[in-house]
């Protein structure tokens, strides 16, 4: 029931947007009763609710849908199966009784602090994004100067047009999605500016949301200088070589009143942290087992607070999975520790999750350091796969079926993405 | 007789984005090659006659959580139609309670069974003075 929170729980869910929702769902897959989600806005649905663009659902519901029309299938079942969802609420702590009960500590506006205690919880917190001071862009310090998620949910929820003339540094499809948006409600966009030599978005994004509204895509370019007093007036741009450093030389002025930041997205693990989680240096997220545990008994983690995804899709695979072994784990169900350490290997950037088992399928997520056409996905010496393409930006998935693993006795299984002529299994 | 010409396209009907290549001679589409799936073909004989697209945008409503409600086309219209299309959702305007799907404008812009309709359910929310900042003392 939306808004009822009890003191007792199977699972609680930190957070319910598409990766909490999902693993709520999941949790009552596996049987349990009592799930809570603890969202810290006035409804659930998380970043879907700003992003009214259509895209979503093409691989869970095999059409696509916009995000508010995604989310809300996710929360009617929820609302339908008797999920309860704290909003207004936050998580800010956790503690293990004595009697292995974890107590989740939760601040809302309405009940004040009260503690919920819990068998299993799902840290589904979602990322957030890198603001101008993680590229260090050096001028004054105006308004006007917004990451690309913010100003969109400045327009699409609360309807404040951010400004009239537009730059977008990154080309990240958040930042693709908005140079689009903004030009439909009459703001000017002076063109996308990416620092690497192609686009961080889905190609379809630069077709529909640039070129069929004539915006300019610069490559190898980025803003050196943020001009202006009170309010943004200008910013300096400038080509990159190969290192990334800008050419002075080639710089020129873009007048604008805005500039938005599309230049990435970091999971938000400052809960996770104070735990003591072990996190994974290069996704920023917890480093997790095979059923999706944290390296806190009882804690799991999936979505964009694991590792930043680039479809809802993939998310909500995750997070039914992982609510299906949070829900397993509160019914006091053990399954043996994985004996398999997965590790990325040659041009792959992290793979998940950190270890396997050989008992059952596992769906394995990757990404890759550099763009490959075409390329041999290869794990360890038990499988190749020829791919069309792999760029970073668009995530990889693969199952590992367990007939593969069955004469597996090494501890150690490598992934590699090779260049077509990069030689064979040995 | 015209000569053989070809269109380049990068299909839109999902994230894999293939390189399509139309072959035409003047109106008469020859071959389309490139795509990964049926969809890819159909997008670029689309795009060669009738380039299509759709789009999304908010109108204001009242006495919802938010002050937006999220509506979309429930079609693609012609692209020259976006602007158009875009100005009459401007002119609309929407009343909680409001239930995914409705329609709130029929036939947007002149073109036939392309209607605009809510992307989301939104309740009517009650305003109680704590909630309310203009009651704030």
């Amino acid at each position: 029931m939306f808004g009822r929170m009890n003191r007792r729980y199977d699972v609680v869910v930190v957070g319910g947007g598409p990766a909490g929702l999902a693993a709520a769902l999941g949790a009552l897959d596996s049987g349990v009763s009592r799930v809570l989600v603890v969202e810290r806005e006035p409804e659930a649905g998380g970043i879907l609710r700003q992003c009214i663009h259509a895209g979503f659902g093409l691989h869970h519901f095999r059409e696509e849908l916009t995000g508010p029309e995604y989310a809300e299938r996710f929360v009617t079942q929820v609302m339908d199966r008797d999920i309860d969802v704290a909003p207004h609420s936050y998580v800010t702590g956790l503690a293990v009784d004595s009697s292995g009960h974890r107590l989740v500590r939760v601040l809302s506006e309405r009940g004040g602090l009260a503690t919920v205690e819990c068998r299993s919880v799902v840290l589904a917190m979602g990322c957030r994004e890198r603001t101008r001071g993680a590229v260090r862009i050096p001028g004054t310090r105006p308004a006007g100067i917004f990451t690309a998620g913010l100003a969109q949910k400045l327009l699409n929820l609360d309807g404040y047009l951010p400004g009239r003339r537009a730059v977008i540094l990154g080309s990240g499809d958040i930042g693709l999605i908005m140079a689009r948006r903004l030009t439909l409600e009459g703001c000017k966009v002076e063109g996308v500016f990416e620092l690497m030599p192609y686009s961080n978005g889905l190609t379809r994004n630069v077709v529909q949301c640039l070129d069929d509204y004539g915006i300019p895509l610069h490559l190898s370019t980025t803003v050196t200088r943020i001009h202006g007093r009170d309010r943004i007036e200008a910013v300096t741009v400038a080509p990159v070589d190969e290192t990334g450093r800008p050419d002075a030389a080639r710089a020129w002025d873009v007048p604008c009143d805005t500039l938005l930041l599309s230049i990435g997205l970091i999971p938000e693990n400052e809960l996770s942290e104070s735990l003591g989680i072990a996190l994974d240096v290069v996704t920023g997220g917890p480093k997790v087992d095979s059923t999706l545990a944290t390296s806190l008994p009882g804690v799991f983690a999936c979505g964009n607070v694991l590792h930043v995804h680039d479809l809802v899709d993939f998310v909500t695979e995750e997070a039914l999975r992982a609510g299906r072994f949070a829900g397993e784990h509160a019914r006091q169900i053990r399954r043996p520790r994985d004996a398999i350490a997965l590790v990325p290997g040659a041009n792959v950037r992290y793979c998940l999750p950190h270890t396997l088992s050989a008992d059952r399928p596992h769906t394995v997520y990757m990404r890759a350091k550099t763009r490959m056409s075409p390329c041999i996905l290869r794990v360890g010496n038990l499988l190749e796969r020829r791919l069309r393409f792999v760029v970073p930006a668009e995530m990889i998935h693969l199952t590992i079926q367990p007939e593969l693993l069955e004469r597996f006795y090494e501890d150690r299984l490598q992934i590699d993405l090779l260049p077509v002529d990069g030689g064979g299994v040995p | 007789m015209t000569a053989r010409q070809e269109q380049h396209y990068v299909c839109i009907s999902c994230p894999i984005g293939c390189p399509l290549r139309l072959v035409h001679e003047g109106d008469q589409i020859i071959e389309v090659e490139g795509q990964e799936c049926n969809r890819g073909a159909k997008y670029a004989r689309q795009e060669f006659t009738d380039p299509r697209r759709t789009f999304s945008t908010t109108v204001p409503i009242t006495g919802a959580v938010y002050g937006r409600l999220p509506v979309k086309l429930s079609a693609p219209v012609p692209r020259q139609a976006i602007p158009a299309a875009m100005a009459a959702i401007r002119l609309l305007s929407a009343e909680a309670p409001v239930r995914l799907g409705q329609v709130l404008l029929r036939d947007v812009a002149g073109v036939a069974g392309v209607d605009v309709v809510a992307c989301r359910t939104m309740d009517r929310v009650m305003i109680t003075p704590s909630d309310d900042p203009s009651s704030a003392t």
